[in-house]
């Protein structure tokens, strides 16, 4: 029993489609990395997938409502909202929107904020908080969403260390607790790290265990000229050119 | 106690007492709805919405039809056409926006000024707190009630939205219908504080309170608050000002309200700085801030 | 309805026709460069901010165009300072042209009693119009020609490709302040005829409607000049034959001219 199935997918903003092809199964409790160039229709799954874009043929059955986390980029940082309050907001998606939070509410983001390792920044502003305890913030409010799907937009990049492993810690919780996990990533060693990989290039190029995916010619096939291959020695380590160009498509 | 006198002269007569009462509501909800219209960068489209009804307020003079009518109908035909303004790329929102405006503006004048038209332009621009009638002060008080209502039931969508869009967005809030209705609120806000301020003054009353408070302000709630009070302080205050003076009514209150948003932003703030996205971040010395 | 050719025969209308032609060219001219610029706001703006400088100058007998010029052309400097955040309408600068207006009005009706003069300073007049007023819309459609043909290549590249015109070696800044500052004393050389509030009438107006119909930028000043040129004229026309100010029917003209290019033209 899939958690997630995509078949078929095709989807476009009008003009051609620019994400096409698009087959493949993840169950509950794996984790999927979906790699891929800017403008090679990350961005546009993730759309498809949280029900903001609608697909121009196949199909997506999911567990229903995924939750998201997105860039701290795209957040606003000079919004008076402390780290519980950001938690406090995966609570809308559990209905009575027109209440004010409840105690349960309220117990349910605090823990969130706990497993993130935030407790203590409770009552910081969200804009006063490090890169990395953003990222943290933006998890625990997936986390209070409940979701059995989450969808994270390149969760780990600009973040320290210490968070990156705090971050990566939940993510084996979640996986534990048989949640499936989407996470795209500009990072092609760490997909190494993943139940499954999703290389994305306007089509679907591959999916599948890495060890079955990660080779030269699928990665030459995802990034074109946007990749380079590092032989020094010891074994072979794929390289992306980053580039930081958020929010297209 | 001379200085009480002094103050309380206005709430002697009917005119004064009203006057205040229809500014302190104006105020109340305005100063609230402020935050959600300055967080949203709509000041632009309200300033060009109230002058764009022009229009329908005179109309309703030649008419002899309730101010309330012509300022309703001249905001939602002000707010078509300002769409239609901005649909052409090539000549930029601002000038769109110009023609729409500057077109209203000239028919609205154009109107006031024919021979057989009721002489009431300047209180159409510059408003007329003193002319308000018991009508206008339900009206008033209507918005309060039912506005106030509705930015309680909409505060936790809206402040989700406003901080990130796409991720309340997948938390099943709809940031397009929450515009609207945002954008619903602000033409009845300036529909019915157009009569105490004028169509020219108007903005104040929506855009003063939360720059005064908006460096100040911990949380969504506390600035609405906050900007609710202070636009019923200033109001006050420029109606006592007019009252003593003999200055215009509506406009000693829209400058009580720049004045006030001038001292907010000048002062020194307590709440510390947001940190630019890309800095490095400061450990704080102190214990962070209650949560709100 | 009365001839036409009155506006020619007065006196008094020669003065109004011959102020409007002149800011039709300034404003044609001008007009297109303010399209293209994105200063449509601020030329907005600048008007509104010397509203309550013409009220205290004209009770207290200095002359107003100077004041006015003199309000405008500091208001332009702070733009030009304030950079980017200065052209785009924020909070800070609605609240600055409430204030003006606000206190305009009072300093007219309470402190100098001069209320009758704020129809006028809002919406223009057909009489009354003086000699200075002439100068100075002679000087800003001079000065409009003048600096197009030195400046408008400057102008062009500043608008089509910004960054590369720093590596053309234009002084970039002072060629804009330039822009600012000749709007700036063009709006108000427009007051006396149209207006405080209508200045984009003028200026806004038949470009951007001639915007929607010219190709390159020697088209949209010749297509902003004839409209601006016909809703002047016209205008004063219809202001003589209603007896209204001359600012609202010429913003009602430019504005409806607007709507049928618009419904005529292709995308």
């Amino acid at each position: 029993m899939s958690a997630l199935r995509v078949d078929a997918l095709s989807a476009g903003y009008g003009g051609a489609p620019v994400l096409r092809e698009v087959n493949f199964e993840a169950e509950p409790g794996q984790s999927v990395c979906v790699l891929g160039p800017n403008g090679g229709g990350k961005t546009t799954l993730f759309r498809v997938l949280l029900g903001e874009l609608a697909p121009e043929s196949g199909t997506v059955t999911g567990p229903g409502r995924p939750a998201y986390v997105a860039q701290t980029e795209r957040t606003r940082l000079d919004f008076p909202v402390s780290a519980l309050d950001v938690a406090l907001m995966g609570t809308l998606a559990r209905g009575r929107w027109w209440l004010p939070a409840s105690g349960a509410d309220r117990t349910a983001a605090a823990t969130a904020l706990e497993r993130v390792g935030l407790a203590d920044r409770a009552g910081t502003r969200f804009g006063e908080l490090s890169g990395g305890q953003r990222q943290r913030a933006l998890l625990a409010r997936a986390l209070v969403q409940d979701a059995r799907l989450l969808l994270l937009d390149e969760p780990l990049s600009g973040v320290d260390p210490a968070s990156a492993a705090l971050i990566a810690g939940v993510f084996e919780e979640l996986r534990a607790e048989g949640r499936t996990l989407l996470v795209s990533s500009h990072d092609v060693e760490s997909a190494r790290t993943f139940d499954r990989v999703l290389c994305l290039h306007g089509r679907q190029v591959a999916f599948g265990p890495p060890a079955e995916v990660l080779d030269r010619r699928t990665l030459e096939a995802t990034y074109g000229s946007e990749m380079i291959v590092l032989e020094e020695g010891g074994p072979k380590r794929a390289v992306t050119i980053q580039h930081h160009e958020h929010g297209e498509h | 106690m001379e200085v009480l006198d002094f103050l309380l002269e206005p709430v002697q007569s009917g005119i004064g007492r009203r006057a205040l009462l229809e500014v302190a509501l104006i105020g109340a909800f305005s100063g609230a709805l402020g935050f959600w219209v300055v967080t949203e960068r709509l000041a632009y489209s309200a300033e060009s919405l109230a002058h764009g009804l022009l229009p329908g307020l005179v109309l309703a003079t030649i008419a002899g039809a309730p101010l309330l009518l012509g300022a309703v109908g001249g905001a939602l035909a002000a707010a078509a056409l300002l769409a239609l303004g901005l649909r052409d790329e090539r000549i930029g929102p601002d000038a769109g926006t110009a023609v729409a405006v500057t077109g209203l503006v000239g028919l609205g004048a154009l109107l006031a000024f024919l021979p057989d038209s009721p002489k009431r332009l300047e209180e159409l621009l510059f408003g007329d707190p003193l002319g308000v009638t018991d009508g206008d002060l339900i009206a008033a008080a209507l918005l309060l009630a039912a506005g106030g209502v509705a930015l309680l039931v909409l505060h936790r969508p809206l402040s989700a939205a406003a901080f990130d869009s796409a991720g309340a967005a997948a938390l099943g809030v709809r940031p397009a219908l929450l515009r609207l209705a945002l954008l619903a609120l602000l033409a009845l806000a300036v529909a019915v504080a157009v009569q105490g301020l004028g169509a020219l003054l108007v903005l104040a009353v929506l855009v003063a309170p939360p720059v005064a408070v908006r460096r100040h302000a911990g949380t969504p709630g506390r600035a609405m608050l906050a900007g609710a009070a202070l636009a019923v302080v200033a109001g006050a205050v420029g109606i006592e000002i007019s009252f003593h003076a003999g200055s215009a009514a509506g406009a000693s209150v829209a400058l009580a309200l720049c004045a006030l948003a001038a001292l907010g932003a000048a002062l020194p703030t307590r709440v510390r700085r947001v940190a630019r996205p890309g800095a490095p971040s400061r450990s704080p010395r102190r214990a962070p801030a209650a949560p709100g | 309805m009365p001839s036409p050719l009155d506006l020619a025969d007065l006196p008094f209308l020669r003065d109004a026709l011959l102020e409007l032609v002149l800011l039709g060219i300034a404003g044609g001219i001008l007009g297109a460069w303010i399209v293209l610029r994105r200063l449509a706001f601020f030329s907005h703006a600048v008007g509104s901010a010397t509203f309550p400088g013409l009220v205290a100058a004209d009770a207290s007998g200095v002359s107003p165009t100077l004041a006015g010029v003199a309000v405008a052309l500091g208001y332009a400097g702070g733009v030009e300072r304030a950079g980017r955040a200065g052209r785009e309408p924020s909070e800070a600068t609605a609240l600055l042209l409430v204030a003006c207006l606000a206190g305009g009005v009072i300093l007219a009706s309470d402190v100098f009693e001069s209320g009758a003069a704020v129809d006028r300073l809002l919406f223009g007049t057909l009489l009354g119009l003086e000699g200075i007023d002439l100068a100075l819309s002679a000087a800003a459609a001079a000065l409009a020609a003048l600096a197009t043909l030195t400046l408008g290549r400057a102008w062009a590249a500043l608008t089509f490709d910004p960054d590369s015109a720093g590596t053309l070696g234009l002084p970039a800044r002072v060629a804009d302040f330039l822009l600012l500052a000749l709007v700036a004393v063009a709006a108000v050389a427009a007051i006396p005829a149209v207006g405080v509030l209508l200045v984009t009438a003028i200026y806004v107006l038949p470009a951007a409607a001639a915007r929607l119909v010219a190709r390159s930028v020697p088209a949209l000043i010749c297509w902003a000049l004839a409209l601006a040129l016909a809703d002047g004229i016209i205008g004063l026309y219809l202001a003589y034959w209603l007896d209204v100010p001359p600012g609202p029917p010429v913003a009602l003209l430019g504005a409806t001219t607007y709507v049928v290019i618009a419904l005529v033209s292709p995308r």
